[in-house]
């Protein structure tokens, strides 16, 4: 290499080193006014739930309808109970619609054995285009509860199904092993109570794995002792309880779980119900109501509750982990780019303006940013371009400052809902919000760009989910 | 590059944070730990306390100044779980209770406060003990909804006439959130309401109307229908729904009359409405109208016009069967399905 060219390589890298290193600085920096607006937020949705009567709410005649859409493929083992837990959902006006989307085992025929069902003719109003419905079934003993027997088309064909076949205000739109707090619609229907422009609200989701489950309900709450499980909690605190709810206070929420989220019935019609061929069909119909609010008016307002209203569980294989998150940052790839018109557009608002280029340039670029950063850092370390002076404070701001904040939402946790309360779940969650960056954090790395790559080369499977199930109870 | 007292810098101020952090994390955890079981220790006596004042009905010192003692969050915990599990006399005694203990005058010096965080605590407390108090029937025209909402919590178990006609002004309030509780605690007055409501709504149109009529359904009096028949005439779909469903509550003759005229709305929610009311009132001489609207182009008018059909019972379900051989699929379907549905499924 001649003088010349050694020199340029050796400034690209350390400028690009610098850039990367304000990069992190820009968005940790953006993560502390997240933090702070979470706190702010969580301080007043406290003082407005403390000593609250929800009990008023769920004797009231007024409340509306929900209508519960439960999507299942080849469910025949867990149905049941997963069922009996959604009937027992503390609310008053409820209606549950199961959509059995084409399985291949005896699904369907235990929900008929078990819950009384009858068929009856199968016409419902096409509002939305879907794969055929073979049957339609209702129960005997359950009125609330509609069951669908469907051709195979995937969660998003099974929602729409739901959706025409609903009959409530809201809908509620799940997965079907989620585990749904008792009272967790209560809670999730309140902001729908308090404002005429809320289209869709989402809640927190807990991960279930190393908790107690009994009946479809956490009895206790734990931190797992498995690694990936571990850092799953606390990414998920941390997405929920200062990503999403500091994002509430900014009026910049876009994202509602697929695991659990609430929605206007009509709002979703109108919108054309869920898109089929996206991989993250659930973030794709939250921007699409989103945008239609500012191009139609109307209602568009996403709340979020911090309440922990659902359970989820995580996956413990880094081999399904990484096919999980690869197929997140697809969806989140194709959804931005279907709505690229948003970008920096003042007919949208805050959301044009900042929050979309938030997940576009922070979100979307980070793994991009990271792993350039991670691989000049190694070359300028091997080459001597870059001092160990700089490599550390690389690493302190890229993942120490990070570090700190994830402590500060253990402890906004733990100031609000305290739902992990022995000192070794306490313990457990330090210690995994410390391992995280030694490795973990890099790993996600390269499954989003895995995830990246695959967009750009227009995959769009789903990749398998293979669970463990919940633990039985333990007498304690 | 960097240099060492830069890193030093960074260094430091992370390993600050951390510690901070990681120090409130564990120290509120421990406070938690030894608070918790002062806390329950302190609870227990307060129950016992509470328990002897409310069920023996006599006021023992000793109970009140074990009471007194007590820390405020341990006092009001104590007095709200037992609030909910009382009524009548028992709660009568147990805000008589709060006020020697001066829970009373502090919730009372929280509705005077300058936040809305405070007055929704002090009306709140309010509340739940049952206290009659000028004060709360203010706070029923703060400016923080989540406060106006509180106050018509307490309205509910308060119905006097200057109270029942405040929250009959709060129908038009432009939040949800006061709304909703307005017309819950309406609800829960129960027939007192009825008559100034059914004044309300021969003043009243639009979204306060609409409101009140949703709680006058509930209420299904008979001295709601000359208001039920001017608003089912008005221009607000809105209105017009809410005014069937309320004839269809109420359901005499006239009301019968009016919902017949409504199956011809231009809106089918209206239509809809109209067909549910009918067959709410069991109205059969309704029922060949009824089977004429399962061929509406509107698919909630077919399933509400079978549904109807299938409530009015054995003309409806004539008819219904009558409509399977009939050359409209849709009619025929619609018939099929509502006649397929079990008993407990048929209702709505």
């Amino acid at each position: 290499m001649s003088g010349f060219t050694q020199t340029a390589v050796s400034q690209i890298l350390v400028k690009g080193q610098l850039i990367v290193l304000l990069y992190f600085f820009a968005v940790n920096g953006w993560y502390l006014i997240l933090l702070v607006s979470s706190l702010l937020e969580l301080r007043r949705h406290m003082l407005l739930i403390t000593d609250e009567s929800r009990h008023l709410l769920l004797s009231s005649t007024l409340s509306p309808t929900i209508s519960i859409l439960a999507p299942a493929f080849n469910e025949e083992a867990t149905i049941d109970a997963s069922l009996r837990a959604l009937l027992a959902l503390q609310y008053p006006n409820l209606e549950v619609i199961v959509v059995s989307d084409g399985s291949k085992d005896r699904t369907v025929q235990v929900l008929i054995e078990r819950f009384d069902l009858v068929p009856v003719k199968t016409i419902y109003e096409h509002r939305i285009k879907t794969k055929p419905v073979r049957s339609l079934y209702r129960s005997a003993t359950y009125p609330s509860l509609v069951v669908v027997d469907k051709d195979n088309g995937g969660k998003a064909d099974a929602l729409n199904v739901g959706l025409s076949f609903a009959r409530g205000e809201l809908v509620c739109a799940m997965d079907a092993d989620t585990l749904i707090e008792a009272d967790g619609l209560q809670r999730m229907v309140r902001p729908f109570l308090y404002a005429t422009d809320v289209v869709a609200t989402g809640g927190t989701i807990r991960v279930v794995n190393g908790s107690e489950v009994k009946f479809g309900r956490v009895v206790r709450a734990a931190v797992p002792t498995s690694l990936l499980a571990g850092v799953q909690v606390v990414e998920y605190l941390r997405a929920f309880l200062f990503g999403r709810l500091g994002w509430n206070r900014l009026g910049g929420n876009i994202i509602i779980s697929g695991a659990f989220g609430l929605f206007q019935r009509e709002a979703v019609l109108s919108a054309g119900g869920y898109l089929h061929d996206t991989v993250g069909e659930d973030m794709e119909l939250v921007l699409r109501l989103k945008r239609l609010s500012y191009e139609r008016g109307g209602p568009g307002k996403i709340a979020f509750v911090p309440d922990p209203v659902a359970w989820t569980e995580v996956p413990e294989s880094a081999k399904v982990l990484g096919r999980q998150r690869d197929r997140w940052h697809r969806g989140l790839a194709d959804v931005l780019w279907r709505h690229r018109r948003m970008l920096f557009n003042p007919r949208y608002g805050v959301t044009g303006l900042f929050v979309f280029p938030y997940y576009a340039f922070v979100e979307l670029l980070a793994p991009v940013i990271e792993a350039a950063g991670l691989i000049g850092l190694a070359f300028g370390l091997a080459t001597g371009v870059i001092d160990w002076n700089f490599a550390g404070l690389f690493y302190l701001t890229a993942y120490g400052l990070g570090t700190a904040l994830t402590a500060f939402t253990l402890i906004l946790e733990d100031l609000s809902f305290h739902r992990y309360e022995t000192f070794r779940d306490r313990a457990l969650l330090f210690w995994w919000a410390l391992v995280e960056n030694l490795g973990y954090r890099q790993l996600t790395v390269y499954w989003r760009l895995r995830g990246l790559w695959k967009f750009l080369r227009g995959k769009k499977d789903w990749g398998s989910m293979e669970r463990k199930g919940f633990h039985p109870v333990t007498a304690s | 590059m960097i240099s060492k007292q830069l890193l030093n810098i960074v260094m430091l101020i992370e390993i600050g944070l951390l510690m901070l952090a990681v120090g409130l994390f564990f120290a509120h955890g421990l406070w938690l730990f030894l608070n918790q079981r002062r806390i329950r220790r302190l609870t227990e006596v307060a129950r016992e306390s509470l328990a002897h004042l409310v069920t023996r009905g006599t006021v023992n010192v000793d109970d009140i100044d074990a009471l007194r003692q007590l820390p405020n969050n341990v006092q009001v915990m104590a007095f709200l779980e037992m609030s909910r599990n009382v009524t009548g006399a028992g709660k009568e005694r147990l805000s008589f209770v709060a006020r020697q203990v001066g829970l009373v005058d502090r919730a009372q010096k929280l509705c005077v406060s300058r936040r809305w965080t405070r007055r929704l605590r002090g009306a709140r407390i309010l509340s739940r003990l049952g206290v009659v108090d000028p004060l709360v029937q203010q706070l029923l025209s703060d400016p923080h909804p989540a406060v106006r909402a509180q106050a018509a919590e307490w309205a509910a178990a308060q119905p006097s006439v200057p109270v029942i006609s405040a929250m009959l002004t709060l129908l038009a309030d432009p939040a949800t959130q006061a709304r909703f509780a307005v017309q819950d605690a309406l609800l829960r007055m129960g027939g007192v309401v009825a008559e100034p409501l059914a004044t309300f709504l021969e003043r009243h149109t639009g979204r306060a109307a609409e409101a009140g009529l949703r709680v006058a359904e509930s209420l299904a009096e008979p001295s709601f229908m000359p208001a039920a028949l001017r608003l089912s005439c008005s221009e607000d779909v809105g209105v017009r729904i809410a005014a069937a469903k309320l004839l269809g509550a109420v359901g005499d003759a006239a009301a019968a009359q009016r919902l017949i005229e409504l199956l011809d709305d231009d809106d089918s929610s209206v239509r809809a409405a109209a067909a549910q009311g009918l067959g709410r009132m069991q109205h059969w001489q309704a029922a060949s109208l009824l089977a004429y609207r399962l061929r509406d182009s509107a698919w909630r008018v077919r399933r509400a016009a079978g549904l109807a059909l299938r409530s009015i019972g054995a003309p409806g379900v004539l008819f219904l069967r009558r409509a399977l051989k009939e050359d409209d699929a849709f009619a025929s379907d619609m018939a099929q399905q509502v006649l397929d549905l079990p008993t407990a499924a048929a209702s709505g």
